[in-house]
């Protein structure tokens, strides 16, 4: 079977680039990859959750082949949702391990910052089912809430439990230069910040964010070509989904779609839980860290919360999660988030993460949602 | 003596809005007097309310008193003059919310604060002439007053909607006599387009409200009705001044009117005021007693009915909430709140 | 197009799965939980308790006039799990397990010139005498 390695990652800093339209931030982007190994790209997988929406603008597989000077390149765009990201990672993984490419470019770009704050509410929306949910103005974040309410009320924990998550996130963010928030905030911060859907609070949500990241996938047949220590194996990916609505799951605080995601991709790298070192959950609300790290396997259920305080989720524990901040504070470009994922296990697993380096890490995996966990993609990576 | 037989209404129900404005809180707001206010409080319609759900609320009550099934409802008339829409029936949402069937006659009224007795009117001549077996007269309204208008202390928000079909054993209430007055009286209008309504002030009064009321309830007296055969006199209610006073023109003692105010607790609610008085003596009548009941819309006409309440009343006023339930069931909001949900915030 | 829900929307019409008794708020031809194509046609109750509820207080586009209001996720007797727009009660009036019942209000509107979109809400049940 072949083998799909990742040959070199790209990320803009995640704000509002009021002045840089989407061409802009993907050349740039991907600029910073090497143009020498961009003249063999045989495939382009843009993910963007919402340009059509945004920016007015669809076919983004062409334009942003264009826009690289790649026109004749077969290239398409991905979207899943907020696992639009890790979704077109999976299709340029298939791609290469199918035999059709050698050699694929996989881009994230979400330009956030265009939107009104209620578009921005409706777009953040824009998962679930808009027959059911969106038409009568409930928004993905009180659903959220709502899981959030049932957590705290099932397993009789304080509020804290889960609104110290964010405070780990800009922990890691603040050494990180491509976050969105570069600084540490306290529990106090986040616990007085505005509610946005009770008990969800201000700072335990994303805010509206643009950015581009860029992944560059290549069989066993290039590596040669690239210095030995910036290779990354993807060992193992998976994807699955799960019905919708949350609560019209069997247990709305179990994110299936995850775990089976997660153990299917774990197998298929032939790698045990423990062997994770560095892991990127998907934190769009504070609550999803604690039911993502339960579904998967880190925490019993109700634990994650004692777990995170007593540090096993920060520098030193195992896994670490989220080294440079995760959704909530590297930031959130949705159709985006799945691509700066993916190139920040990289730049750990080839000890390019700077000041949010975790020794010794070898093995990292990262989890992409769609929404409340409709749909999660799993990826497995392993350094050289 | 009666000039109908075999009209009957099967099943009464009514809506009232949660919100409540204190007159004297508009008063306060714009620095009138606290003293000869029209109204106690009325009834102020939420954001998400409007004639539509309004009517379909009062008109579930209907269904649910008369006991039948709403695929036997043959026409849905909605009398309002805030219909939703300028042109799109507010009847066919109402009758889908509610489980009609599309066979159905269905049509939006406006005649000022009778469009909903003259909803009543239409449906009882298609009862009696045999195209439907029961229909639905529907009276709504979200009243609309200009900040500071004198309107503005009484134009309220509220629904009433009566099931009427051939008499049968134990109706609520027969249907004894009907007729209506009316002429060209330009007392209060709305252009196409205008937000608030007009009004001429006090010629609101002796040729419009009163001359009109007199002259439909002298139609009963000529058909060989005395006022003594009624029991109670429901009179559309723009205020509370106004029923007594032309209760007192008549003749007619106010221990009789009495049964039947809402309007010092509610405020104007235009097609549903009537309608609502009636529904409230309804909510209490004893078997044989009789009502006359005096719309009057703007424009100006006035309906007039004789209702007699019937073997049923008892059985069926338990089946859905009362007037008075409604009207107890009140939050009351002040004047920056009225304005917001009353959606009057312009930027 | 909201006129195509209108049964949904105005009374409850929900898809039931004859097989497993998953209920669909969209007309199907498949279970989306055991994929069964025995699925018949009910009507929800009009009364339902209350399971878990929150509030919008940023609301999305199309809501901004309202916020904050209510939401929440609403039970009926068989166990059937409904999300609705809880009206006429505050969010601390709320309490888990209270009983709700069915209104139908105006929900949003698509602009002053625009169609106004009706659906069920839950609210309190009217104290009766």
């Amino acid at each position: 079977m072949r083998k799909v390695f990742i040959a070199g990652v790209s990320v803009s800093k995640v704000e509002e680039h009021w002045s840089q339209s989407v061409d802009a931030l993907v050349t740039k982007v991907v600029a910073d990859l090497t143009d020498v190994r961009l003249r063999k790209i045989d495939g382009i997988f843009v993910a963007s959750a919402l340009a059509e929406t945004l920016q007015n603008q669809g076919n983004l597989g062409a334009i942003v082949a264009e826009d690289l000077g790649l026109s004749g390149v077969p290239a398409l765009r991905v979207e899943a949702g907020d696992a639009s990201g890790a979704a077109a990672l999976y299709t340029g993984y298939q791609s290469i391990l199918s035999g059709i490419s050698d050699i694929v470019l996989v881009v994230g770009v979400e330009k956030m910052s265009d939107a009104s704050p209620e578009e921005a509410m409706f777009l953040s929306s824009l998962s679930e089912r808009y027959d059911y949910v969106g038409y009568q103005g409930v928004t993905e974040s009180s659903i959220a809430a709502m899981m959030y309410k049932v957590y705290l009320e099932k397993y009789e924990l304080p509020q804290e439990m889960v609104a110290q998550f964010p405070v780990i996130m800009h922990e890691n963010a603040a050494k990180a230069p491509h976050a969105q928030y570069q600084f540490k905030t306290t529990l106090e911060n986040v616990l007085s910040s505005p509610v946005i859907s009770p008990p969800l609070r201000r700072l335990e949500t994303t805010a509206p964010a643009d950015g581009a990241a860029a992944v560059l996938l290549c069989s066993q047949d290039f590596l040669p070509t690239i210095q030995h220590d910036q290779i990354v194996e993807i060992a193992g990916c998976a994807t699955s989904t799960d019905i919708v609505f949350p609560f019209d799951r069997e247990d709305p605080l179990k994110v299936s779609a995850a775990s089976r995601a997660f153990e299917e991709a774990l197998a298929r790298a032939g790698v045990s839980r423990n062997e994770i070192k560095v892991l990127e959950i998907h934190d769009s609300y504070s609550i999803l860290a604690n039911l993502i790290l339960e579904s998967i396997g880190y925490s019993e259920p109700g634990k994650s919360g004692l777990d995170a305080k007593n540090g096993m989720y920060s520098q030193g524990g195992k896994p670490v999660i989220n080294t440079f901040g995760g959704l909530k504070a590297r930031g959130h470009p949705i159709g985006a988030t799945g691509v700066y994922q993916a190139a920040e296990i990289y730049m750990q697993l080839t000890r390019l993460a700077g000041s949010c380096q975790v020794d010794g890490a070898q093995t990292g995996a990262m989890i992409n949602l769609a929404g409340l966990g409709s749909a999660a993609y799993a990826f497995v990576m392993r350094g050289a | 003596m009666p000039r109908l037989s075999g009209i009957a209404i099967h099943g009464y129900g009514v809506y009232i809005p949660m919100m409540r404005i204190k007159a004297s809180e508009i008063s306060r707001m714009w620095g009138g007097s606290d003293s000869e206010l029209p109204v106690i409080e009325k009834s102020v319609n939420n954001l998400d309310e409007d004639t539509v759900t309004m009517a379909i609320e009062a008109a579930s009550y209907a269904i649910a008193r008369a006991g039948i099934s709403p695929q036997k409802i043959g026409a849905v008339y909605v009398g309002s003059e805030s219909h939703p829409y300028a042109v799109k029936p507010t009847g066919t949402i109402v009758a889908e919310a509610i489980g009609v069937n599309s066979r159905l006659l269905s049509a939006d009224l406006e005649f000022a604060c009778k469009a909903g007795t003259e909803a009543m009117q239409l449906v009882m001549g298609l009862v009696a002439s045999g195209i439907i077996e029961f229909g639905l007269a529907i009276g709504a309204d979200t009243a609309q007053g200009r900040p500071g208008d004198a309107l503005e202390y009484t134009a309220a928000a509220g629904g009433a909607a009566f099931t009427i079909g051939r008499t049968s054993d134990s109706v609520v209430a027969e249907i004894e006599f009907a007729s209506s007055y009316v002429s060209d009286t330009p007392d209060f209008w709305r252009r196409s387009y205008e937000r608030y309504p007009m009004h001429a002030s006090r010629f609101t009064g002796a040729p419009a409200y009163f001359h009109h009321i007199v002259s439909s309830v002298k139609m009963v007296l000529d058909e060989g009705y005395s006022l003594n055969d009624f029991d109670y006199a429901v009179f559309h209610q723009p205020n509370t001044k106004f029923p007594f006073a032309v209760a007192k023109m008549l003749g007619i003692p106010p221990k009789k009117v009495e049964p039947g105010v809402v309007c010092n607790l509610v405020g104007n609610t235009y097609a549903a005021s009537s309608m609502l008085g009636v529904a409230k003596v309804l909510d209490q009548a004893k078997p044989g007693e009789r009502i006359l009941m005096a719309s009057y819309g703007s424009g100006a006409g006035s309906d007039v009915f004789v209702i007699r309440a019937g073997d049923g009343i008892s059985e069926k006023r338990a089946k859905a909430p009362l007037v008075t339930d409604f009207i107890e069931r009140k939050r009351y909001v002040d004047y920056s709140l009225y304005l917001r949900a009353r959606n009057k915030i312009r930027g | 197009m909201a006129w195509r829900h209108k049964r949904f929307r105005y009374r409850l019409v929900v898809w039931r799965c004859l097989n497993c008794g998953a209920f669909h708020h969209y007309e199907t031809s498949i279970c989306r939980r055991c994929r069964s194509n025995r699925i018949a046609e009910e009507l929800l109750p009009s009364r339902a308790k209350l399971v878990t509820f929150t509030a919008v207080k940023n609301p999305p586009a199309g809501f901004e006039s309202q916020a904050p209001y209510v939401v929440g996720i609403v039970e009926f007797e068989d166990g059937t799990r409904l999300l609705a727009g809880i009206t006429d009660c505050d969010y601390e009036e709320l309490k888990p397990s209270m009983e709700l019942e069915r209104v139908v209000r105006k929900l949003t509107q698509d602009g002053e010139s625009g169609l106004i979109i009706y659906g069920y809400k839950f609210r309190p049940p009217i104290k009766k005498h």
